[in-house]
């Protein structure tokens, strides 16, 4: 498996990071070692009947079905950078909507 | 005496005061800070007083009444920052606190500092902190292991008797090896996840770090049960400590061939032969057995851990936490960018991409889904030992002692296989303890003892057996 430059901006693109030219490079010869390690796992004899693990209990303990929000130290336009009536403010998306 | 119940007997039959132990503590961080360690991030004098005063106006003492704890920086405290070491989260205080927080502080702990850590606990080192490396407390040359390696350091140094880290894949064991303490994962669901910041869903779990295991143990009892704001919480009450025994007989000790390979550093090899002796000594049976799906953990973890945070760590966009980059005029998807590749460090950046990788289109099946595959044959590799009347399973902690900062750090795939024997009970859930077994040339070795699930008392009162004869500051090659 070969992870070039083109293939670190496409996947940094799925993932929302930016990442520069120069980092991509860089990036590459790394990602190639990880999946030539995680590559090892195409050797395993899987038997027939083995699903996937699930982690912790069997049957999760479900609450119930009651709005009871946790009541918080700190209100939420004291956590971002932009709040105002109940919303977070976002820029526009360039692909709708020109930002102003 | 250990320290907590040293410290929690005093404070409650009136022989000290909470406020005379924060200002100790303060002392302590204060020299730790002027010695370099890096260990602690948020503390302050102030809060640790205020702290103090909570807890001797309350008629009520509790179980670990004065008791100081460090608390690793990916577990939300309400009056202290919740940074997970990143500029993404930069100042960022939690409007709610933990679970674990909540019951230890309802026991009359209280939180002594914040403790430096990896980047979002990606790490086996604390080298890759935003707010730079942790020494290790007997060798500042070197690493004091990760990500949890901040709260190892501070109580290797002896700052607080008591620290919480967080388990992903070995994060609290390997450190309390590298750095000569006792380190407890428990079994994933023994703990509540509430509050802890989000790396490995499946893996995650808040553990404690002691002096001594009497000092673990006493942390877990408190910590654990069920809770309703974690759904993967088993439906258990929280855990009851076995009586202190000393000695093993009835138990059979089983050693794992896979975890003592031929090349096994030799100062490693040298501590765990000198503890099997000990424990032969105090009556158990010990035989040899195999966990033929060892070698697959650390590849198996690659692709479940980063496939888990990436999706986990989505959240961190710049809208809801912490400062947002880009721009002015940059649009919601520059800014997403910007925001992300400014503020995650290079370790958390590699692991997005891996796990993105992992997940895109055409790869899931190749990878994540024969990794949950794999992890299920680890899983039954334990569950057939254990089943076959082994009780628990005696192992190095880590391949080799500290080693120097700088020497893995260009190289995530040497740096991965440091946690070789700590990742395959992480995968499968099973409980285990680091313990310091002896040390080589200077540096602590510690050995692991391996559980089936629920039977944390079990192993935890066979560790304090084990601990009672083992010197642990005695060097193995004199």
């Amino acid at each position: 498996m070969t992870i070039d430059s083109r293939t670190i901006h496409h996947i940094a693109g799925l993932a929302e990071l930016a990442v520069t030219d120069a980092e991509a490079k860089a990036l590459a010869g790394q990602l190639e070692r990880i999946v030539g390690l995680v590559a090892q796992l195409e050797r395993v004899e899987i038997p027939s009947g083995v699903g996937a693990f699930v982690a912790g209990p069997a049957a999760a303990t479900l609450r119930d079905d009651v709005v009871a929000p946790v009541p918080l130290n700190r209100t939420p336009e004291m956590l971002t950078t932009g709040f105002q009536r109940g919303f977070y403010l976002v820029p526009k998306l360039g692909s709708q909507e020109p930002a102003e | 005496m250990t320290a907590v119940k040293n410290i929690s007997d005093a404070i409650r039959t009136g022989r000290t005061t909470a406020a005379r132990s924060a200002e100790q503590v303060t002392r302590l961080l204060i020299d730790a800070d002027k010695k370099g360690l890096n260990a602690a991030l948020d503390w302050s004098p102030a809060y640790l007083a205020h702290e103090a005063r909570r807890i001797d106006h309350r008629a009520e003492k509790g179980r670990l009444a004065g008791v100081p704890i460090a608390v690793k920086d990916n577990i939300a405290t309400l009056d202290l920052p919740t940074t997970c070491a990143s500029r993404i989260l930069d100042g960022y205080v939690s409007p709610f606190e933990a679970t674990v927080i909540r019951r230890l502080r309802e026991a009359g702990a209280y939180v002594a500092c914040k403790a430096n850590l990896d980047e979002f606990a990606m790490g086996s080192s604390t080298e890759w902190s935003a707010f730079g490396r942790v020494q290790h407390p007997l060798d500042p040359s070197r690493v004091p292991g990760g990500s949890s390696g901040g709260s190892a350091a501070l109580v290797a140094a002896g700052v607080t008797p008591v620290a919480l880290g967080s388990e992903t894949g070995g994060s609290v064991r390997q450190p309390a090896s590298f750095c000569g303490v006792v380190g407890l994962k428990p079994t994933y669901g023994r703990v509540s996840r509430y509050g802890l910041i989000a790396f490995g869903s499946s893996l995650d779990c808040v553990s404690p770090f002691g002096e001594k295991v009497d000092d673990v143990a006493r942390v877990l009892a408190v910590m654990s049960g069920h809770d309703p704001l974690d759904a993967t919480t088993a439906d258990r009450p929280p855990l009851t400590l076995d009586e202190p025994r000393r000695d093993l007989r009835g138990l059979t000790i089983g050693l794992p061939a896979e975890y003592f390979p031929a090349d096994l550093h030799a100062g490693v090899r040298a501590a765990l032969d000198r503890t099997i002796a000990r424990v032969r000594e105090l009556g158990a049976a010990v035989k040899e057995v195999s966990l033929p799906h060892t070698q697959y953990a650390v590849p198996t973890y690659y692709i479940v851990a980063p496939a888990e945070a990436a999706a986990n760590l989505a959240r961190f966009d710049g809208v809801r936490y912490g400062p947002r980059g880009g721009a002015a005029n940059a649009d919601l998807t520059q800014m997403y960018r910007d925001t992300r590749g400014r503020g995650f460090g290079p370790e958390v950046r590699r692991r997005i991409l891996v796990g993105t990788y992992v997940l895109s289109a055409g790869y899931g099946e190749q990878y994540y889904h024969r990794a949950q595959q794999v992890r299920g044959l680890i899983a039954r590799d334990f569950d057939a030992v254990f089943s076959a009347g082994v009780d628990l399973l005696l192992t190095p902690t880590t391949p080799t002692p500290a080693f120097k900062a700088g020497d893995k750090i260009e190289d995530p795939v040497a740096m991965y296989l440091a946690d070789i024997f700590v990742c395959p009970s992480s995968l499968s859930g099973h409980p285990a303890v680091s313990i310091p077994v002896g040390r080589d040339e200077g540096l602590p070795i510690g050995a692991q003892l391996i559980a089936p699930p629920w039977h944390e008392a079990r192993m935890l009162a066979a560790a304090a057996a084990i601990e009672g004869v083992v010197d642990a500051k005695r060097e193995v090659r004199p």
